[in-house]
């Protein structure tokens, strides 16, 4: 617990954590208003193909703040990019403090799964008071189902940008891996025309849980439901727990000047 | 005087393109750069096999993995300027070249000089990956206008390094200077183009959408494109505009 | 010659260095002395154009650090820290200084084998020790054979036989006419190695003279040092 409260002490006092909690809580809502002005009429008139996605797309294009949180968790331990005397890296003093290498990487994955249901809930009061701002009555109903499978894709996706981070030890690739593929340019929709694998692909499986609701129009593409919410989030976490093993034990083994 | 101040740039030049040269991560971010571009052509290659034969131009579907591309450009701008950062190398950058802004333009001119080469190769491997695959059934192209995108696409990733230097160099942090600029590239421009198709006119004038006009092939039914001329110009403009910027802050602040 | 005239430095709403003024000359070593966040360093980044002084000017030779015709001939100086990325290795940090400055690689060499690290010169930076990196810093001061050094802490992190290197090599300098600066909380060393004393406290100069002068009635500097420096003079004697 004393290690778990230092984590999060080391993290809130990280500069950069503030641009994550920025675009954490205010990204899915400029996503969604744009989203909501946009189809506004079609909702109007009751034509509308995407009603049931709206506010959701902001959740699912707009985690780039847990992918920072994730990211910066892990690398701050690393990098020291100050003007100052040369780099001490602060993981040395980390892993003095806690002699426990599973014991800190589980405090570290605590306090950011903390932080990122946190960030979540934010995020998703911002984005649905947006939306009933922007469209009104015509607000579809957002369910509990959903609103959780978002928050645990947002948890889910930090642990992977800790875990990735912890096996790079630099924070450049996992952040620009997670970046991309959050957006609507990901490698999974690319990988997708390849493969139907790409389908298990954690962002892509992680989606299920609250994206792709069943009656989309667009049959045979991407975009259709191929899981059903939980074996999506099954998939997601299986991922996760699967890097974190393989992280676990890296970690584990190598030595910290390394 | 003239003789030697025209020795003494060419010093510091030379000390800039060392510094960018004995730096492992600058070859392990264009090495995985040419890996992964392969990998997406490939990956677009067999996507367009399975699309309708005969109709596929070479060079569109050796050029669709440029939107990923750039993202080690980026990587490689913010990596020459950051680096300096680490480790207090500033200082010593600073206490053997006190002049600042030469200092910040000729290392842009550096890495300039090895962008140039390795957006060409990188990107000509891509076409002619796809050239291999699909030559029987894609539609022939003339020689000139591969040439002539091929050195267009060079520009573009050119001119987003340089940017992606400028940016680092303003920021000074590794981190924040990712964010934004992949921030930029990947989520916020390409849903502004999703969600304002109304001020697509506009966004013509954003140094990405200009900068891809350098190289993508024109579709003559569209009235809001650019010529590759008017997007260079733009896309310069844009650059020319962060240098001076960044060179701005780096001489007024402390190192 | 190396001349503070009136150094004033603001940071924010604190004011770092309120009027700092003095020299050191050549042919002598000069030590600078102060409490930790005294203003030593801020003196020295300022005096190597590295930081903007608010007002007052800070010479070498009777010019600005920016104005020096080949910086690396006139001073070397190693700063606190490494001063070169991690990720590079010690001779490639020294090649491209050397390449600025239109110096040959044999130099690097030559400064390599002076300060002991020809051994480890294709190791990362980020793998050297504390007392590696100083030796690396100073390869970098002496490069160009510059006739004036500035040195913030040169002897942390060195060991004994570094120390006294250190020690002879910066008397030679100053035997020979050239300026050496040096800032430095061991005081015992200190009075080993320096002719001139500059001690700052919260951002002003409290004494400037020759070691003689600044130990005065004192036994030895430290006790000088402490009578000048704490908050209430003469408790700590």
């Amino acid at each position: 617990m004393r290690a778990f409260n230092a984590e999060l002490s080391k993290l809130f006092s990280l500069p950069g954590i503030w641009l994550a909690f920025l675009i954490g809580a205010f990204a899915p809502a400029v996503i969604t208003a744009l989203d909501s002005i946009v189809q506004k009429e079609e909702i109007i008139a009751g034509v509308s193909t995407r009603l049931s996605e709206v506010g959701y797309i902001g959740l699912a294009l707009g985690v780039q703040g847990v992918i920072i949180l994730g990211v910066l968790a892990v690398s701050s331990e690393y990098l020291t990019e100050s003007s100052e005397s040369g780099g001490g890296a602060q993981i040395t003093t980390s892993l003095t403090a806690v002699a426990s290498r599973l014991h800190f990487l589980l405090a570290k994955a605590g306090a950011v799964t903390v932080i990122s249901i946190l960030l979540c809930i934010v995020a998703i009061m911002t984005t649905v008071s947006t939306t009933y701002l922007i469209l009104g009555e015509y607000t579809p109903a957002f369910e509990w189902s959903r609103l959780i499978g978002a928050v645990c894709y947002w948890t889910f996706t930090a642990l992977l940008a800790l875990g990735i981070t912890l096996l790079t030890k630099n924070g450049i690739i996992p952040l620009a891996v997670l970046m991309i593929n959050s957006s609507v340019v990901s490698f999974s929709v690319l990988l997708y025309k390849v493969t139907k694998l790409a389908l298990y692909l954690p962002d892509r499986a992680g989606l299920e849980m609250f994206m792709f609701t069943s009656d989309t129009p667009f049959t045979g593409s991407l975009f259709d439901r191929f899981h059903n919410p939980f074996t999506g989030g099954l998939i997601m976490f299986t991922w996760v727990v699967v890097i974190f093993i393989i992280a676990a034990i890296v970690f584990h083994r190598r030595d910290v000047a390394a | 005087m003239s003789v030697s101040s025209s020795r003494k740039i060419m010093q510091i030049f030379g000390a800039e393109l060392d510094k960018l040269i004995t730096l492992p991560l600058i070859w392990l971010t264009l090495m995985s750069t040419f890996i992964l571009n392969l990998a997406l052509a490939a990956a677009f290659t067999s996507a367009g096999l399975q699309g309708t034969a005969g109709t596929q131009s070479i060079l569109n579907i050796g050029l669709a993995s440029m939107g990923y591309l750039q993202a080690g450009f980026i990587i490689l701008g913010i990596l020459a300027t950051c680096s300096e950062y680490t480790g207090g190398q500033i200082r010593t950058t600073l206490t053997t070249i006190p002049w600042r802004g030469l200092q910040l333009s000729t290392k842009h001119l550096a890495l300039a000089m090895i962008t140039i080469p390795v957006a060409f190769i990188i990107a000509a491997s891509g076409v002619l990956y796809t050239f291999i695959m699909i030559r029987d059934t894609a539609v022939v192209i003339e020689i000139d206008t591969i040439i002539t995108t091929l050195i267009g696409a060079t520009g573009y990733l050119t001119l987003t390094t340089l940017l992606s230097a400028a940016i680092g160099a303003l920021l000074r942090r590794t981190t924040p200077a990712l964010v934004v600029l992949l921030g930029y590239y990947f989520i916020v421009s390409p849903l502004m183009r999703i969600f304002l198709p109304g001020i697509n006119k506009y966004l013509n004038y954003f140094p990405d959408t200009a900068g891809n006009y350098m190289y993508m092939p024109r579709s003559p039914d569209d009235i809001n494109v650019l010529t590759p001329m008017q997007g260079t110009g733009i896309s310069m403009l844009w650059t020319l505009m962060f240098i001076t910027v960044a060179i701005v802050f780096y001489c007024k602040r402390d190192a | 010659m190396l001349t503070m005239n009136n150094l004033v430095k603001h940071r924010g709403n604190q004011e770092i260095l309120s009027g700092i003024s003095f020299r050191a000359r050549p042919g002598r070593v000069t030590g600078f002395l102060g409490p930790n966040g005294a203003g030593k360093s801020s003196t020295l980044r300022i005096l190597l154009g590295l930081d903007r002084a608010t007002s007052g000017s800070a010479l070498i030779n009777g010019k600005t650090f920016a104005e020096l015709h080949n910086p690396l001939a006139t001073v070397g100086a190693a700063l606190d820290g490494f001063g070169a990325h991690r990720m590079r290795t010690g001779r490639a940090h020294l090649r491209w200084i050397a390449r600025a400055a239109g110096l040959s690689n044999s130099r690097v060499e030559e400064v390599l084998k002076i300060v002991g690290l020809t051994n480890a010169a294709d190791k990362r930076v980020g793998k050297y020790s504390l007392g590696m990196g100083r030796r690396l810093g100073m390869a970098a001061a002496l490069l160009g054979d510059p006739k004036i050094l500035i040195l913030d802490e040169p002897v942390n992190g060195l060991d004994p036989e570094g120390i006294r290197w250190i020690r002879t090599f910066l008397r030679e300098r100053a035997q020979s006419g050239n300026t050496v600066l040096l800032s430095s909380h061991l005081m015992g060393e200190l009075a080993e190695t320096v002719d001139d004393v500059v001690i700052i406290k919260h951002g002003t100069i409290v004494a400037d003279g020759t070691l003689e002068e600044v130990i005065g009635n004192h036994s030895t500097l430290e006790k000088a040092f402490f009578a000048l420096t704490s908050e209430h003079a003469g408790e700590v004697v």
